[in-house]
């Protein structure tokens, strides 16, 4: 159907578009290996000799950014999994008349909560964690995390519990078994897809936030990975071999999961991005 | 929980209301948690955000008492000329995305829609970049822009003077809207590609087969097919130039002078830099009925969507 010197003109269009995305990666990595230096006199030089000397001191000075990172990021993926799981199995079952109301009133209200911009959520959320005396603390910092991204979580996976057949659960009930142990033996294992895609787009999301992270952890604490970029970022000389080295190591989660998991991830953004 | 569906199994104890009958029947438990956690971190604080707006917030009083002064935010925030001119530059923000998202979004499509191995890669890298956290593409281009950085030296190398991209007045917002239109491009090919499979195969042989060119089928035949798709991607597009924030913020801050303040970006500078945390408060509520605007339509989209 599509000629073939069409079928050329793509493939060179889709290698200009692809470089579009590429270089600028390239860039960053290029970049974090040179000396202050060699950035400096030569930004685009790709000929030179390598050091590793800017991520020695990177991860020197940063090893207590990236422990925190860690902390945060695991901390809101589990909590963050625990609640939504169960709720997008909730809001995918029309058990009644009076049940599929709650879930259109719910699910109204969670595509609400996603299209608030995030900086008109930190205004307010930076009084009510202050007279919740969790302003300061990493635990506001990861429950202010958990609300962010919890929306998202939950319409990510409904699709993937709507996918189970209603079948199975009568199957169960019929068989005996309690909500919780349907919920642990069926939905958990048929899930298993949804709940990847959750947990890598939901660690990636928390380990990159840096609005929240800035703003309600107290000046001279550690901040995590993606607050000290963004608060590097802000000093006027930059160094842009650490800038740009602190960037590799803000995305080595998502490179390993792509690594990983590519294929899947896409599959999995495909079905939940559109919601 | 399992003792409340055994109870509620057990033929019905009087006494219990209607409604809690009725709920034990339902998966309620397992939504507990969520309505909780979103109750007290996410629906509250939108409360807090409007009894904010109507009182004299600033940071000696964050914590403690807020005197309600009514209406008197709003009467000052609309008659700054700060505020009209952010909406002004977040439509242009919003326009420039919309366009780039249908015609890159629609060709790019287009093209990776094309099986193989070139357009797979392509597509993972974009795929990438968009799931890249944005303080990380946004660091990326406030060096690659930079006065002295690597696109100035490379232009540089071919004769041309170099560009203040990110220093000057009247570029800086549309070098961060050429960013943000750049981060935002992969999820709207992935989006519209989605759709393009999904048309079906006939309806594009019958075209070929009456002599139209691919272009032509694909302008006359299918891009009809995919209104319902692009409809909430235009939906979703204005959204996330209402929201965009977090570009601005890497790169430029709202600046030079005020230049690149958006609606997101002049409430959070407002509250935070300016610490009038109740302004802050009212240029948020301001700009979120923009939001909300577009909010029903898409709710409504969605919601057909949802019903087969």
């Amino acid at each position: 159907m599509i000629s073939r010197p069409l079928r050329t003109t793509f493939r060179v269009l889709a290698l200009v578009l692809g470089l579009a995305y590429l270089l600028p990666l390239l860039w960053i990595v290029l970049t974090s290996f040179k000396t202050k230096q060699q950035v400096l006199t030569e930004p685009n030089g790709i000929f030179f000799t390598p050091t590793l000397d800017t991520y020695a001191n990177v991860v020197g000075d940063g090893i207590g950014a990236i422990l925190t990172s860690l902390q945060i990021a695991i901390a809101v993926t589990l909590i963050t999994l625990l609640i939504a799981v169960p709720a997008a199995a909730a809001l995918a079952r029309r058990v009644s008349v009076g049940w599929n109301r709650v879930i259109t009133v719910f699910l109204a209200a969670l595509l609400v909560l996603q299209m608030v911009p995030q900086p008109m959520t930190v205004i307010p959320l930076y009084s009510v964690l202050a007279s919740w005396k969790l302003l300061g603390t990493l635990g506001g910092l990861i429950v202010a995390d958990i609300a962010l991204l919890l929306p998202f979580a939950i319409m990510l996976l409904r699709p993937f519990a709507l996918a189970i057949p209603s079948a199975l659960y009568e199957a169960a009930e019929l068989d005996g078994a309690g909500r919780w142990r349907t919920f642990r033996s069926l939905t958990v294992p048929l899930l298993s897809n949804g709940i990847l895609t959750v947990v890598c787009i939901v660690f990636i999301s928390a380990w990159g936030e840096f609005v929240y992270a800035i703003n309600f952890l107290p000046q001279g604490i550690v901040l995590p990975v993606s607050g000290l970029l963004a608060q590097q970022n802000s000093t006027y000389s930059a160094e842009w071999n650490s800038l740009m080295a602190l960037a590799v190591i803000t995305s080595l989660p998502l490179l390993l999961l792509f690594v990983v998991s590519q294929r899947r991830l896409i599959a999995g953004l495909s079905l939940g991005a559109v919601k | 929980m399992s003792s409340l569906v055994t109870e509620t199994d057990a033929g019905r104890p009087t006494g219990r209301s209607a409604l809690s009958r009725l709920l034990g029947r339902t998966p309620i438990w397992f939504l507990v948690p969520a309505i909780g956690l979103l109750a007290g971190f996410a629906v509250y604080p939108l409360i807090v955000l409007v009894r904010m707006s109507l009182s004299d917030v600033g940071p000696s009083n964050i914590v403690g008492e807020w005197s309600f002064i009514g209406l008197q935010n709003f009467v000052e925030v609309l008659s700054d000329d700060e505020i009209w001119l952010a909406l002004a530059r977040t439509i242009g923000v919003a326009l420039v995305l919309l366009a780039s998202n249908f015609v890159f979004g629609f060709v790019g499509a287009s093209i990776l829609s094309v099986g193989g191995r070139v357009t797979e890669t392509v597509l993972a890298v974009m795929v990438f970049v968009w799931a890249l956290p944005p303080i990380v593409s946004g660091s990326a281009f406030k060096f690659l822009l930079d006065d002295s950085g690597p696109i100035n030296s490379a232009l540089d190398a071919v004769g041309i003077a170099p560009v203040s991209w990110l220093s000057s007045p009247d570029l800086a917002l549309w070098s961060v809207t050429g960013i943000i239109a750049w981060a935002a491009l992969p999820f709207s090919v992935l989006v519209i590609r989605g759709a393009l499979m999904a048309v079906p195969v006939d309806l594009v042989e019958a075209a070929a087969l009456d002599g139209a060119g691919y272009w032509r089928t694909q302008f006359r035949i299918v891009l009809p097919q995919l209104r319902p798709t692009l409809g909430i991607l235009a939906i979703l597009t204005v959204l996330y130039a209402f929201k965009s924030f977090d570009f601005f913020y890497v790169t430029t801050k709202g600046g030079p002078g005020t230049t690149t303040n958006t609606l997101p970006v002049l409430a959070y500078n407002t509250a935070f830099s300016g610490f009038e945390m109740s302004t802050g408060a009212t240029i948020a509520l301001v700009s979120m009925l923009a939001v909300a605007i577009f909010a029903v339509p898409y709710i409504r989209a969605v919601r057909r969507e949802e019903q087969p």
